[in-house]
């Protein structure tokens, strides 16, 4: 059955044996060229410094640091952690732009503060499953054989376990802390990204310029990194920023089990856990900690197709 | 083809293995056993020491995993260590409503996320294209919980046609379907979220990919040209989530699962953590990793029917 | 094209093979009964015991009732395991005891399989307590066990069990007992040290260990098939159990108190709140377990056609400083800390009065007699009414002007999370910081007996005076070191001779008088800081009538029994 579609690739291949690999000075600007011209990358890039402005100031902790006393509030208008427990469940007023949650603490302040652990953990564990799981699922599907078994049943271990039991098996040996949480997510996305790139892989690896470059001896490091990683890496950018919401919302799971940040210390995942017990009663309380992760993930997923585009090979010649 | 199925089932016996001696010895490192959990707080101690011997807790632990793993070969999975069913049982009872809930998700899921994603892929940059975008991404954001809330709170409240509560009566398929109707598309829409972006970055890299080019210039129709080039290009990476998909719906409804209140493999799996159910978390484990297993094999199939240059 | 037609029909025949394993495993008697049909059996007027007089009921629409629970599942059916809310609330159902709390009123024991609540007899310096059965009452029917007439065989045999270890959590409860029967009728109750009525009875009541189990069905199913297939003398009968999802009783036709007017009740497993509500609302549900909070009492009170019923009996969230460590050790240290809280404040979290209210004592005055009221504590001076100056003074005194800093570990409920929240923010007023770690709920109950906490939160509803003062703070109770390790917390051994005192006073005034030493005695010293009972919150639609008032149930819900009905 050699249909169209093998014909097609066969026309393909005449042109991509001559793709360039090497990037020129000149190419990036005109990458970066590509990219400033990309107006919903850019609307992206803007949501996402101001996320992380509002993670960097919310506090004065930069001043305070050296005056050697507790940071004040600075973006925030009132302190994350203070109650007013006669007020609980307040709706949003002038004095609280988004009300108050079930301790009667300022919501909008704890959105801001909340930031800072939803920021890193979003980013951080993406970033450690993404390089992980990339890593396994290239080499499994562009080494083949052994290293394909070991790799991607090792990826098959891996998805085996639910948030909850990789939490739990990372507490166990690691113990609780933020840092632990962020690597248990990572492991617990690691799998996904495996899969992915693994499929991929095999795909990209049967094109001819592949090929091509082992035969006139290029390594196999060489042939990986300049050939299938760029043409894969579009699904995987795609993937990453998939899962960062999760990655937010999965922190409350986790905090829960005793690894993570503690109360009262904010973060949206589990705000929004707090807040679905008011649902009816307080929308408010976990509908803002919900905006404010989609506001992130609207800006990542802005910057990921921004970076897709910049980065697929295609469009580099 | 035959003998690559075969080598990867042989492989999947050490990988269970290594599931299960990862879990069996996490479980009883983490605090808390399942003779507490059972009794309560207001037991006494005698009783909750008695509850440990009788359960085999008190075994030294490599004693108890072989016990475990010598019941497992003669496919034995134990009784629960709560509520002292046979765990096949329960599992047996459980599964039905797992299955129809992730199968059902999984076609609402491609059926509308794939379809989106070429169709956003074929109007770049154009504002059904960012119409499409945004409201994906607010799927992605959205928790499974709040939507399931939402949806329960529209047909099952405000304009009652479906039922709010339960799984409904396996024996009745009426039944059983009208309860399965809101989980399904609470999971169903959240996963189009995640297959339609995928979809349409997939569709975005083979769309200006020369041989596309050739065949349009080749005369061929539009239609067909998306459909049969470009399409089958993607397919690989889009049958890759869906699997990644069909492998993390099992255990991961929950959520789901909880606010309609349906019977569920992921929520006995939190439940068995929850309270020290030792045996019960095990042999769940067992299964799940199974699904995995399997779930992965029949992806890595497909994978060589729809690029047939991959071959295993 | 014909690749794919063959991969979809090879997927789709993997799917339907799946799908088969799943439901065409044979066997598997008890569980998934030939479901559906049963409704129609109770509704026909063909039963025997009631009276022939009243006109048979109408072939109507079986009477149901829905009541949702917040458990995720059944633990266990066996009423001395029985723990947990869910699993107390069922066995309420299914089974009696010799002597009961009136339904809706836990403050007062009326006879149940017993004809009367009997006097002691005090025989060579033993207490012997005789009790007569009613003649007449029916062990429910079963497929593995046919309908037979309760005699004193079940209850020497029940109680028994009680005291066993290995077959019941509460066999503490029953040490220096010993249980006969005299006849098919009499069972005779004989205690090695005489207690008083007020603490007897609790043992032989429809509570823990008090459960009347059918000896014989029991022997047919054994201990583990008990569990979940279940056989007492209750108003309803067990018909079947689906995991996460539900348990259906029906009316026990032969009841001795006459049928139950509910033709059946489904008890659903429903962990989500807002689930439940809507169930409610949309009228899949008739009655749910609702939210500890006055504010949604309130609200779910307005809604047209649903009232929400709170009573007692409150759990008590008290507390505890471990007196063995520093700084606590100091009790200026402690009473710095009474000084600094305000029960308001706590209180404010679960939306106030009537679901939580303030507690004075280790024992609440409210529900149990020995506890102490505010007016009692006030007028001691005991109250440690907030004083944020004084508490300031006395760590000062105690070498701590600037505070110290503890680490605690809370479970992830909210009974629990709301106190230590609550607490971390009003301690860090007088600068006593406190790390939080939430952990899940059984690790916390697993950590805090391994006394990794300095201040322990606990929350808990014991029977009796007794109970509560021996196992929070006799010497015997200390976490890890003491005698019996329990829930001494406070490591705390200063009220052991009232307690032990107290336990075998017969006169109850002297005994009350006793107990409360003992509390005042925890108050000077501030072992423990009482803060709040939590009250039962239950939403129904108006048309459900329980056929009694709600005062306070130790089965922890409306209590549903036989004259419970639906005016629809």
């Amino acid at each position: 059955m050699k249909d169209k579609f093998d014909e097609a690739i066969e026309t393909q291949i005449v042109d991509a044996t001559e793709a360039p690999v090497v990037r020129l000075r000149s190419q990036r600007k005109r990458l970066f060229r590509t990219f400033i011209r990309n107006r919903p990358a850019i609307l992206g890039v803007i949501l996402m410094l101001l996320v992380v402005f509002m993670a960097l100031f919310a506090d004065d902790w930069f001043i305070a640091v050296f005056q050697g006393r507790d940071p004040q509030p600075l973006l925030a208008p009132y302190d994350p952690l203070e109650q007013d427990t006669a007020n609980r469940l307040a709706p949003p007023s002038r004095e609280h732009w988004m009300g108050l949650d079930s301790y009667g603490r300022d919501m909008l302040s704890r959105i801001i503060y909340g930031s800072r652990v939803s920021l890193l953990v979003g980013i951080v564990s993406v970033i450690i499953g993404g390089v992980i799981g990339a890593l396994m699922g290239l080499m499994g599907g562009y080494l083949g054989g052994k290293t394909e078994n070991v790799l991607m049943r090792a990826a098959d271990i891996l998805m085996a376990f639910p948030s909850l039991i990789m939490g739990l098996m990372v507490l166990a040996v690691l113990g609780g802390g933020l840092f632990n949480m962020i690597l248990a997510i990572g492991i617990v996305l690691a799998p996904t990204f495996a899969r992915v790139a693994h499929s991929s892989t095999l795909s990209v690896k049967q094109n001819e310029y592949v090929e091509a470059a082992r035969s006139i001896g290029a390594s196999n490091f060489r042939i990986a990194r300049l050939h299938v990683l760029p043409n894969i890496v579009s699904e995987l950018v795609v993937l990453a920023s998939i899962w960062i919401a999760s990655a937010i919302r999965v922190e409350a799971n986790l905090s829960f089990i005793g690894l993570g940040v503690s109360p009262p210390t904010p973060a949206w995942g589990s705000m929004i856990r707090d807040g679905t017990k008011y649902l009816f009663q307080a929308p408010w309380v976990s509908l803002f900690p919900g905006l404010a992760i989609l506001i992130t993930v609207l800006a990542f997923n802005l910057l990921g197709d921004g970076l897709r585009d910049v980065l697929d090979p295609k469009l580099q010649n | 083809m035959i003998r690559y199925i075969a080598s990867r089932l042989l492989l999947a016996i050490p990988t269970v293995l290594a599931v299960l001696t990862l879990v069996f010895f996490v479980v009883r490192v983490i605090p808390g056993d399942p003779a507490t959990a059972a009794l309560g707080d207001y037991a006494s101690q005698e009783a909750v020491e008695a509850l440990r011997e009788k359960m085999g807790l008190n075994d030294p632990l490599y004693v108890q995993y072989f016990r475990f793993l010598s019941d497992l070969l003669r496919g034995d999975l134990g009784t629960s260590m709560i509520t002292g069913k046979e765990i096949s049982d329960l599992v047996r009872q459980v599964l039905p409503y797992t299955l129809e809930l992730t199968i059902t998700a999984i076609f609402i899921g491609t059926i509308l996320g794939v379809p989106l994603g070429i169709y956003t892929a074929r109007h770049v940059n154009t504002s059904i294209d960012y119409i499409g975008r945004v409201v994906s991404l607010a799927g992605l954001s959205v928790p499974a919980f709040y939507l399931g809330i939402l949806i329960m709170l529209t047909f099952a409240y405000k304009i009652p046609i479906f039922p709010a509560v339960g799984g409904g009566d396996l024996t009745d398929l009426n039944s059983n379907l009208r309860h399965l109707v809101l989980p399904a598309m609470t999971l169903g829409l959240i996963m189009t979220a995640s297959v339609t972006r995928l979809t349409r970055s997939a569709m975005l890299n083979v769309l200006k990919d020369d041989y596309v080019r050739t065949a349009r210039a080749k005369g061929l129709s539009e239609r067909i040209v998306v459909l049969r080039h470009a399409l089958r290009a993607a397919l690989v990476p889009i049958v890759s989530i869906i699997g990644v998909w069909a492998a993390s719906l099992v255990a991961d409804s929950v959520l789901t699962e909880t606010v309609f209140a349906r019977p569920g493999l992921g929520k006995m799996l939190v439940s068995a953590i929850m309270q020290r159910d030792y045996t019960l978390l095990q042999s769940v484990m067992v299964i799940y990793a199974l699904f995995v297993v399997g779930i992965n094999l029949i992806t890595d199939i497909i994978y060589s029917f729809v690029d047939p240059r991959i071959t295993h | 094209m014909k690749r794919f037609v063959l991969l979809g029909s090879i997927l789709l025949l993997l799917l339907f093979a799946l799908a088969a394993c799943a439901q065409a495993t044979p066997g598997a008697p008890a569980e998934e009964p030939p479901a559906a049909q049963p409704t129609e059996k109770p509704a026909e007027p063909t039963e025997k015991p009631a009276e022939p007089t009243e006109a048979p009921p109408e072939p109507s629409e079986p009477m149901v009732l829905r009541y949702a629970d917040k458990a995720a599942d059944l633990g266990t059916m066996d009423p001395h395991f029985a723990a947990a809310t869910n699993d107390r609330n069922l066995v309420d159902m299914i089974f009696n005891a010799l002597v009961r709390y009136k339904p809706g009123d836990g403050s007062t024991f009326e006879p149940d399989l017993a004809v009367s609540l009997p006097e002691p007899e005090v025989v060579d310096g033993k207490q012997v307590w005789t009790f007569e059965l009613r003649k007449g009452v029916m062990c429910q029917e079963t497929k593995e066990t046919p309908a037979y007439e309760l005699t004193s065989e079940d209850v020497v045999y029940s109680l028994q069990k009680s005291a066993n270890p290995d077959t019941s959590a509460y066999a503490g409860e029953y040490n220096g007992m010993t249980v006969e029967a005299l006849d098919d009728y009499t069972v005779k109750i004989t205690l090695e040290q005489p207690i008083s009525p007020i603490l007897f009875f609790p043992k032989v009541a429809d509570y823990a260990g008090g459960f009347i189990i059918c000896k014989q069905h029991y022997e047919n199913v054994g201990a583990e098939g008990f569990k979940t297939n279940p056989a007492g003398t209750g108003p309803f009968k067990f018909e079947s159990y689906t995991p996460q999802d539900k348990v259906v009783l029906v009316a026990n036709d032969a009841y001795f108190r006459g049928r139950p007017k509910l033709d059946r009740v489904e008890y659903r497993f429903m962990p989500e709140l807002n689930s439940r509500e809507l169930g409610l609302k949309s009228g899949d549900l008739d009655v749910i377990n609702g939210q500890n909070e006055s504010d949604w009492v309130k609200r779910m009170d307005q809604e047209e056609g649903i009232s929400v019923d709170v009573y007692g009996v409150g759990e008590v969230a008290t507390i505890h400083f471990n007196t063995s460590v520093k700084p606590l050790d100091d009790v200026r240290v402690r009473k710095a800390i009474a000084y600094a809280l305000d029960r308001d404040e706590f209180l404010a979290l679960f939306g106030g009065p009537p679901v939580a209210e303030k507690v004075y004592s280790a024992v609440p005055a409210k529900f149990l007699p020995g506890g102490l009221t505010k007016e009692e504590v006030e007028e001691l001076g005991l109250d440690y009414a907030r004083d944020l100056e004084k508490a300031k003074q006395l760590l000062a005194e105690a070498g701590y002007p600037d505070g110290f800093s503890l680490e605690v570990v809370s479970s992830e409920r909210e009974s629990y999370l709301k106190p230590y929240t609550s607490m971390q923010a009003q301690l860090a007023k007088i600068g006593i910081d406190i790390k939080i770690t939430t952990v899940d709920h059984s690790s916390m109950h697993k950590l805090i007996r391994q006394d990794v906490n300095p201040i322990v939160v606990y929350v808990a509803w014991r029977p009796n005076a007794d109970v509560y003062l021996t196992r929070f703070y006799h010497s015997d109770s200390i976490v890890v070191t003491g005698a019996k390790p329990d829930t001494n917390f406070s490591h705390y051994a200063g009220i052991d001779d009232l307690i032990e005192a107290a336990r075998v006073e017969q006169d109850a005034d002297k005994q009350v008088q006793m107990w409360k030493d003992a509390q005042i005695k925890l108050l000077e010293e501030m072992i423990s800081y009482p803060i709040l009972y939590m009250n039962q919150v239950t939403a129904r639609h108006d048309y459900v009538d329980y056929g009694h008032e709600l005062k306070s149930v130790l089965a922890l819900y409306p209590q549903i029994d036989e004259t419970t009905t639906i005016n629809k």
